[in-house]
């Protein structure tokens, strides 16, 4: 198949001409035409970008939920008469009676699950993979485009239509299930209605898209890699990619199937989670699992492998350890896949208990040894300190202490304690948000040079970056505290003792947003006004610095030829780069032949 | 210190039967170390106070050894970030210096060293666990029911919970903090520095049973017994008695978050007296209470998840599901409580059905004292007085009435404790077939 791929491709190359020589963001005519070209479009690029803003909306949904639920947590409202304040601030938002308890309550708990199903199953999931994989992928293989254009379109229109069964939930008046449907009570929930189904149905919808995706983007790596591209010398977010391509294929049918069956549960009244139908409960539990836990690296290794990229870009060191850290992301996906009952520690017998804290363990260490390889990355590197390398400073340090917490999580005894506490809470979110969504938010600057040719305010960019980090650590840090307190997660009240940090965490969410209202007037503004962004404005080595900015419609002139590898910095002059920007090493003296010969790791 | 309505209500309502009144929340501030070791700084910060008992403190060990392991570590790696960023900042023109990119001898190094350290803490983890899991052959059996949103402790004689904390403040003592209790938690009592052992059931959905202050919890569902054992902590000397929150852990719904109950560490002498001293005594303000129908039920006219009780009795009514009724009467009540789905209140999600959960004489106790919560209700036993028929009267008399009905109960079924322990193992056993 890639024989045939590449012969139409070299065809294309000899007749060139055409519009595949103009830049892939060029207008096609009439405002319709151009609307029409990109809903059709088989352009990996422009299905990346429509991806793009299409997560990016869906984040910004979940943070506004995220925001109003970090409101209403700002006193405890338990007392009736106390009812007032930020919780009915929160209750007319959504028009509830200040006055009801329990129609609070009932907001708040559909707030945290609107945040958590839309952050997950709309957000994180397809973040990184979906739009800065399916724009970059390509490009760093030195491909023109994935290996089946048509199914990367159709997984477009799955997770629109996906996700528009979420949204049509929650307009509909949101469900209050949780991201983790436990049941029996997501079975039993509202059960006068069809939200719960339709946002169930909107996850099984997002599933396939996931899986097309992942298919994709393994075929594509195995089958077209540029002339001269060996394994080992692909980018590692290729390779972070390819892992989690792994993932998504091997356990996203699991939760499919698993939806499907909560689906029938409810609709049709076959006994299967449901105990009072001769179902067991526990078994959700370990379905949701089975896939939610593998799922989690979904979400992390695309971001590790974008701090691989950001860190040896802009440090313009040669990666350290190579090999170990594209080892470590197949690792860590296959370890994934047998850890998932550290989710069920207080619901589990005690040899299962065992095994899974065993198991959990493992999985730290090929995630430890990827931190010390990018920290010593930075040793004797050449480091510059913009928005997309304080980006990867930040998950350097958000994500450490995001792993460094899972330990107490991963010893039976203490987790007994933080199970379901504040504590996971914060854990999670240190290594989802301060993990992926950093990794993303540093990818994102790094790349937008060349995804939209012009270039960001780099001030704006490091000043949203620390203001989203101070606001991070203020949000998730005063939760571990909580969670070791023993507050409980998904608390619509809360005993007094509690109230002083969340009234902190709370203010730290507000610091969050005011961060990343910076970065979206800082994108807009570029969009609109920034200046043209030159091929390779970082000295990247990676294939899509050689491609224009924005990339041409076939991504290259002619097909590239690999001839070093991707962070050979000690080396290579960088494409469209002046060796008096880019000095190398040669010029003040010959490197030592011996640090050279295992460039690769 | 009963001053909310509910209280006040339930107070009016005669229900000072309980032969002791609940005493107010004392809850735990850490051990003062002449019992045990005190928590230190850091403890404190993460823990407020440390672990009540040697297990809790063992886990807080572990908790701090994993601590101090993981801060050394995060500092050793931040510092070297920030150290080599400001080191090897760019300086224009001038090439990074050729470094290596690859290290056997280091890379085996920081692969070994961790793994090492990673499987001390799991063995820990795993030793303090099983440690817990362990069930003591002397350990005291204490049934933990669950429900949307109440636990109901079951004691050896059938009694249940018979003390709640109403919405109040709490000044402690010791340090002036105001404290303020969370809508009617049940008190479930305890003896001190013994071994309990839980057998905990849900009705309805997944719930866990967290104790904070020993550092566990354990899920409860509705198709099985699960458990734990733990031991209870030692009282200070001259210590009356010693509180400790229990927090639902698993999400269940609206009232997840008051769904608290307080844990009363009491003198073995005290708990022996006061349990013998609960078997039997039925109010309907108890049964509703135990029962955890004022977390969705006013009896004020609040509204809350349920309807209010007061005024409902002769009230008129319009459903989802069944023709409207103008007076709604003791025969309606029942079915309400019974079979709730049977005539769905216009607006409301409906309720899990108390069939199987109330004895004959629960059920009346319930209805009459709803029936009481209304105008209509108490013309009907003012005429019943009258009438020369006994029962209850007015407001101020109704306490009277009820503790007849009670004793009444209470002549009934002197073995009611035997009779409740019984109607408890079945009804798992109904839903496990």
């Amino acid at each position: 198949m890639s024989t045939i791929d590449r012969s139409t491709d070299l065809l294309m190359d000899g007749h060139g001409g055409g519009h595949h020589d103009e830049p892939y963001l060029s207008s096609k005519g009439s405002w319709l035409a151009n609307v029409l070209n990109w809903a059709v479009t088989v352009d990996h690029k422009k299905i990346g970008v429509m991806y793009l803003f299409a997560v990016l909306f869906m984040f910004f949904l979940g943070g506004v939920a995220a925001l109003a639920l970090r409101l209403e947590l700002l006193e405890p409202p338990r007392v009736i008469e106390g009812a007032d304040g930020a919780r009915r601030i929160v209750g007319q938002l959504f028009g509830a009676d200040p006055e009801d308890v329990a129609a609070g309550n009932n907001i708040y708990n559909r707030l945290f699950s609107l945040h958590g199903i839309i952050m997950t199953f709309m957000f994180i999931v397809p973040s990184i993979p979906a739009s800065l994989g399916n724009f970059f992928l390509p490009l760093m293989l030195g491909a023109k485009d994935v290996a089946f254009p048509r199914l990367n379109l159709l997984s477009w229109y799955i997770y629109v239509f996906g996700s528009i069964f979420g949204v049509l939930a929650i307009i509909m008046g949101g469900v209050d299930t949780g991201w983790t449907f436990y049941t029996p009570y997501s079975t039993t929930t509202d059960a006068d209605h069809m939200r719960v189904f339709l946002i169930v149905f909107a996850a099984f919808i997002l599933g396939f898209s996931s899986i097309l995706t992942g298919l994709n983007f393994i075929v594509t790596v195995h089958k077209l890699r540029a002339p001269g591209m060996g394994w080992f010398d692909m980018p590692l977010f290729i390779w972070a990619l390819y892992a989690t391509s792994i993932i998504q294929v091997l356990a996203t049918p699991v939760i499919g199937i698993a939806m499907m069956l909560l689906m029938l549960e409810r609709v049709l009244h076959i006994g299967i989670f449901d105990p009072g139908m001769g179902g067991d409960p526990l078994l959700f539990q370990h379905f949701f699992w089975f896939y939610s836990h593998p799922v989690v690296y979904v979400m992390i290794l695309p971001g590790m492998g974008i701090i691989s990229e950001l860190l040896a870009v802009h440090a313009r060191k040669h990666i350290f350890g190579y090999r170990a850290i594209a080892f470590s992301s197949i690792g860590i996906a296959g370890v994934s896949f047998i850890v998932w009952g550290h989710h069920m520690f207080t619901a589990l017998g005690e040899l299962a208990a065992m095994l899974f804290s065993a198991m959990t363990f493992l999985v730290a260490i090929p995630t430890a040894i990827k931190v010390f390889n990018w920290i010593a990355t930075l040793y004797k590197g050449s480091i510059v300190v913009n928005t997309p390398m304080l980006y990867a400073l930040a998950f350097l340090f958000l994500f450490s202490i995001g792993g460094l917490t899972g330990l107490p999580l991963g010893a039976l005894a203490t987790d007994l304690h933080l199970h379901d506490s504040y504590f996971v809470v914060a854990h999670f979110h240190y290594v989802m948000m301060g993990g992926t969504v950093i990794a993303f938010i540093g990818g994102i600057h790094h790349w937008w040079p060349k995804m939209f040719g012009r270039m960001y305010n780099e001030k704006a960019g490091i000043l949203g970056c620390v203001i989203v980090f101070v606001g991070f650590n203020i949000t998730f840090f005063t939760q571990f505290i909580l969670g070791t307190q023993g507050m409980p997660r998904r608390y619509a009240d809360y005993v007094d003792e509690f109230q002083t940090m969340h009234v902190i965490s709370t203010v730290g969410s507000w610091l969050i947003g005011l961060g990343f209202l910076i970065h979206l007037v800082n994108f807009i503004h570029s969009l609109l006004l920034g200046p043209k962004a030159p091929p390779n404005p970082w000295g990247g080595l990676t294939l899509e610095w050689e491609a224009e900015s924005p990339p041409l419609e076939h991504n290259f002139h002619s097909e590239p030829l690999v001839k070093h590898g991707p962070y050979d910095f000690e080396k290579v002059v960088p494409p469209h780069c002046s060796e008096e920007d880019f000095p190398l090493p040669r010029a003040h003296g010959a490197p030592d032949p011996k640090s050279l010969t295992s460039f690769n790791g | 210190m009963m001053t909310s309505a509910i209280s006040a209500m339930q107070a009016g309502m005669g229900a000072a039967a309980t032969a002791t009144p609940v005493q107010p929340l004392n809850l735990y501030h850490g051990i003062d170390g002449v019992t045990g070791r005190p928590a230190t700084a850091f403890e404190e910060l993460f823990f407020r106070s440390g672990g009540a008992t040697d297990a809790a403190q063992a886990v807080d060990g572990l908790y701090m050894l994993i601590f101090w392991y993981s801060a050394a570590f995060f500092v050793l790696l931040m510092f070297l970030m920030v150290y080599w960023v400001i080191k090897y900042r760019r300086r224009p023109g001038v090439p990074a210096p050729v470094s290596p990119s690859h290290n056997t001898l280091l890379e085996i190094v920081w692969t070994v060293v961790p793994s090492s350290a990673l499987l001390v803490i799991f063995f820990l983890g795993f030793w303090n666990y099983i440690d817990r899991q362990v069930a003591h052959g002397d350990a005291y059996e204490l049934a933990i029911k669950a429900k949307k949103w109440s636990w109901t402790p079951v004691y050896h004689n059938g009694a249940s919970t018979q003390w709640f904390l109403p919405t109040d403040e709490t000044v402690d003592p010791v340090t002036g903090d105001v404290t303020k209790t969370i809508v009617d938690s049940p008190v479930i009592v305890v003896p001190e520095d013994s071994n309990i052992r839980l057998t905990m059931s849900s009705t309805d959905v997944i719930h866990s049973f967290w104790i904070p202050d020993l550092r566990i919890k354990g899920d409860v569902f509705p198709n099985r017994y699960t458990g734990y054992t733990f031991r209870t902590p030692k009282l200070e000397p001259g210590q009356p008695y010693q509180d400790h929150w229990v927090f639902c852990a698993e999400y269940c719904g609206d009232q997840h978050g008051a769904m608290a109950a307080v844990l009363r560490v009491m003198p073995s002498a005290d708990f022996d007296q006061t349990v013998s001293g609960w078997s039997g005594a039925l109010t309907g303000d108890k049964v509703a209470q135990v029962q955890g129908c004022f977390t969705c039920h006013s009896v004020d006219g609040t509204n809350m998840a349920g309807p209010t009780w007061l005024g409902l009795y002769g009230s008129s009514g319009t459903f989802d599901n069944a023709p409207p009724i103008d007076f709604k009467d003791e025969n309606y009540i029942r079915e309400s409580i019974l079979n709730p789905n049977a005539k769905l209140v216009s607006g409301r999600a409906g309720m899990t059905s108390y069939d199987g959960l109330l004895s004959e004489a629960e059920l009346d106790a319930l209805v009459f004292y709803i029936r009481g919560l209304s105008d209509a209700g108490q013309k009907v036993n003012e005429e019943l007085e009258a009438g020369g028929d006994g029962g209850e009267a007015s407001d101020a008399e109704t306490g009277d009435g009820e503790s007849d009905e009670a004793s009444g109960t209470e002549a009934a079924g002197d073995d009611a404790p035997s009779d409740a322990g019984d109607g408890e193992s079945d009804e798992p056993a109904d839903e496990n077939g």
